[in-house]
């Protein structure tokens, strides 16, 4: 039972500059979040499956979750 | 000399004169162009105490190195002058096509001088350079005559022209081009106005010189695939610089009412999603970009187009004015394009009305019979218009900027006139970021972002902390960031695709046959930040710490509401910051670049 995420840019540095890393589904992604280290508020934009969804989102079997932040600024 | 035009343009204005020279390889060795030029021809140029609006100061032009090639984003282009808003240094950043073609007539700078007795534009069409007549130009909005222009000398033409905001003077207005792309801080419009420089038209067709042309070509590519298989750029795509407004929202950073907030209530409906669903209908990009981040609009309810809102306006036109309705916003960013003046600026100038207008210290006799409120888009309008007029009274006031407007309203309105230097704070609300709030206390222009955007920073260490490692991260961002306004190309790539810097050394060494690690180019930045500095304490007596001080507003008044609320930076925090600060950057208490930091960034020959 797990989930994908795919962290985007200068957030691939918390998971060991790795692309993606699996979680378990049925948590939220908040919670996957804090196992793995990445602090959710620097998360700017969470898109699951394709469609933007809340931090506080349940991880489903199967999804593909991308974070995207703005580490270096605008 | 490889990778540059090879020539420096100088036009004077009050006699019509017009002149070449080469492009000084000296300054491009040290300063290497963009804002490095900018800097260094304004400090060596203007002489003191120039009237901002007088002829001896100058607008200066300048692409670089990276400007028009096969780069990323290689269309940024630098405009440095003498600020009419702060009485010191300013410097802006244009996208769009204008750098490249103004490469491909071989020039690397511009230099604007004088002031002309009518109104003219200047044409440039390869070799034949003019000064035409603007009389029937004049007072015309930038979106209108652009496309006149366009119409008149063909698509391949490249314009960057004022609209009645830099006619009128108005201390901060924008220098337009592309239909929604500004050099819009610092009022460069301003002085292009007070020259009576309309527009500058151009075209041309000329190669540049490349030093190896086999290991530009990689390194181009190399920098460009990167960007295409970067994991973001859909949704960077999708949504540019509004990616960001809801997580602003979310963590208390987001302008609200004057500033008075870092969350807004209203939020949801100028978020990026929002605005992508209800107004966007195709994305829009600079020269050579691979990720276009600006986006064209639609606006419905007034049946009005514009390109953007990005993020910054979103904040100030939006949140900032109690306004929560993205075609609203919209077309408030639509009449700051139109009329030439900032929106940055302009939504700051207006949000500290409308907080003046709802504590009784304007009423109704000051604001036209408008009801200023927050949240009142249509009485914003019609000051965005009056602004840009200078209509005797309000607008004009607020077209000074919002420093000299509260120091002449007084009447405790200072303490909420949200600026730095008297450049009004952009987007970003600070009340508990501490190294976002030094990175505009320190920024070289005044209260502005682009230098150092530290606020995720301020998360990932705890925004209330004030430790060296901030302070630190703000002086390398400081001297880092702006380096891509120095070599002509945008900086978002990096930002917000995340690609790896170290790509760029290979082009640019392939391009200008000088080897140039991040290391060499930082000691660059600093050098110019420093330069920078100077000119502030040569043009302002007494210049020194106390210019650093943000609005009371983020040490003095925790915001009521949002995320935010009951937060603040003490005072003497602010205080240790800029301790810290000077310290790290080997400038004495007072915040003067001391003699061994300008000898070791070899600046000794700039030193009072
Ligand atoms: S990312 Fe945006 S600002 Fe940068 S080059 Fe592309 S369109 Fe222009």
């Amino acid at each position: 039972m797990s989930a994908i995420i795919r962290p985007a840019g200068a957030l691939k540095s918390y998971i060991a500059g790795e692309n993606e890393i699996e979680v378990d589904s049925g948590q939220t992604l908040k919670q996957a979040l804090g196992i793995l280290g990445i602090p959710s508020e620097i998360v700017a934009l969470v898109i699951v499956n394709e469609e933007q969804q809340p931090k506080d989102y349940l991880l489903q079997e199967g999804d593909v979750v991308k974070l995207i932040a703005v580490i270096g600024g605008g | 000399m490889n990778g540059y035009g090879g020539s420096i343009l100088r036009v004077d204005l009050t006699s019509g004169k017009i002149t070449k020279e080469p492009t000084p390889p000296k300054v491009a060795r040290d300063y290497i162009g963009g804002r490095g030029f900018g800097a260094y021809f304004l400090f060596k140029e203007v002489p003191q105490d120039a009237d901002p609006l007088g002829p001896q100061n100058k607008l200066i032009i300048s692409s670089g190195p990276l400007s028009g090639m096969m780069i990323p984003g290689a269309g940024k282009c630098d405009f440095t002058t003498k600020s009419p808003l702060t009485g010191g240094y300013a410097s802006a950043s244009l996208g769009g096509h204008f750098t490249a073609e103004m490469k491909y007539t071989g020039l690397d700078s511009i230099i604007l001088e004088g002031i002309s007795p009518k109104p003219v534009y200047l044409f440039i069409d390869d070799d034949k350079v003019e000064l035409r007549d603007a009389s029937a130009m004049w007072g015309k909005g930038t979106l209108t005559l652009e496309k006149e222009l366009k119409g008149k000398f063909g698509e391949e033409f490249q314009v960057a022209l004022i609209g009645p905001g830099g006619e009128n003077g108005v201390a901060y207005a924008s220098i337009n081009h592309d239909y929604g792309r500004q050099a819009g801080r610092g009022g460069v419009g301003t002085v292009m106005g007070v020259k009576k420089v309309k527009a500058i038209v151009l075209r041309g067709t000329k190669s540049v010189p490349v030093a190896d042309p086999e290991g530009y070509r990689k390194a181009g590519m190399a920098l460009f695939k990167v960007c295409k298989d970067a994991t973001g750029l859909k949704e960077w795509q999708t949504y540019g610089t509004t990616i960001v407004t809801s997580w602003c929202d979310e963590v208390g950073a987001l302008p609200t009412r004057n500033f008075s907030a870092g969350s807004f209530e209203g939020g949801k409906n100028i978020y990026g999603p929002v605005m992508r669903k209800e107004i966007v209908i195709t994305d829009k990009g600079c020269f050579g970009c691979p990720s276009p981040c600006g986006k064209y609009s639609h606006m419905k309810r007034y049946n009005t187009n514009v390109e953007g809102p990005e993020y910054e306006t979103i904040g100030m036109m939006g949140s900032n004015l109690g306004i929560g309705d993205i075609q609203d916003v919209a077309q408030a960013n639509l009449l700051c394009d139109e009329l030439g003046v900032d929106t940055i600026s302009t939504g700051s100038a207006i949000g500290w009305a409308m907080e003046c207008y709802e504590k009784g210290i304007l009423t109704k006799q000051d604001t036209y019979g408008l009801e200023l409120k927050f949240g009142n888009a249509q009485a914003a309008f019609a000051m965005i218009e009056k602004i840009a007029r200078r209509e005797p009274g309000l607008g004009a006031l607020l077209g000074e900027g919002v420093k000299r407007a509260a120091q002449k309203i007084g009447k405790g309105s200072e303490k909420f006139a949200i600026h730095v230097k008297g450049m009004e704070q952009s987007a970003y609300a600070t009340h508990n970021a501490t190294a976002m709030l030094l990175a505009y206390m320190t920024c070289d222009v005044g209260a502005h972002h682009n230098r150092a955007w530290a606020i995720t920073y301020d998360l990932q260490v705890g925004r209330d902390q004030v430790v060296p490692e901030k302070v630190a991260r703000v002086i390398w961002l400081q001297n880092f960031r702006p380096m891509f306004d120095v070599l002509g190309a945008c900086r978002l790539q990096w930002v917000e695709l995340s690609i790896d810097r170290d790509l760029y050394v290979p082009a640019l060494e392939a391009i200008t046959g000088v080897h140039r690690s991040w290391g060499d180019l930082e000691k660059i930045g600093e050098r110019i930040w420093n330069l920078s500095r100077l000119y502030w304490a040569r043009e302002n007596e007494g210049f020194g710490r106390s210019w650093d001080m943000p609005s009371p507003r983020f040490y003095e008044e925790p915001p009521k509401t949002g995320v935010t609320a009951g937060q603040i930076t003490r005072l003497e925090d602010v205080q240790r910051l800029l301790d810290m600060y000077y310290e790290q950057r080997g400038w004495t208490s007072e915040g003067l670049p001391t003699r061994e930091t300008l000898q070791r960034l070899e600046l000794a020959e700039f030193a009072a």
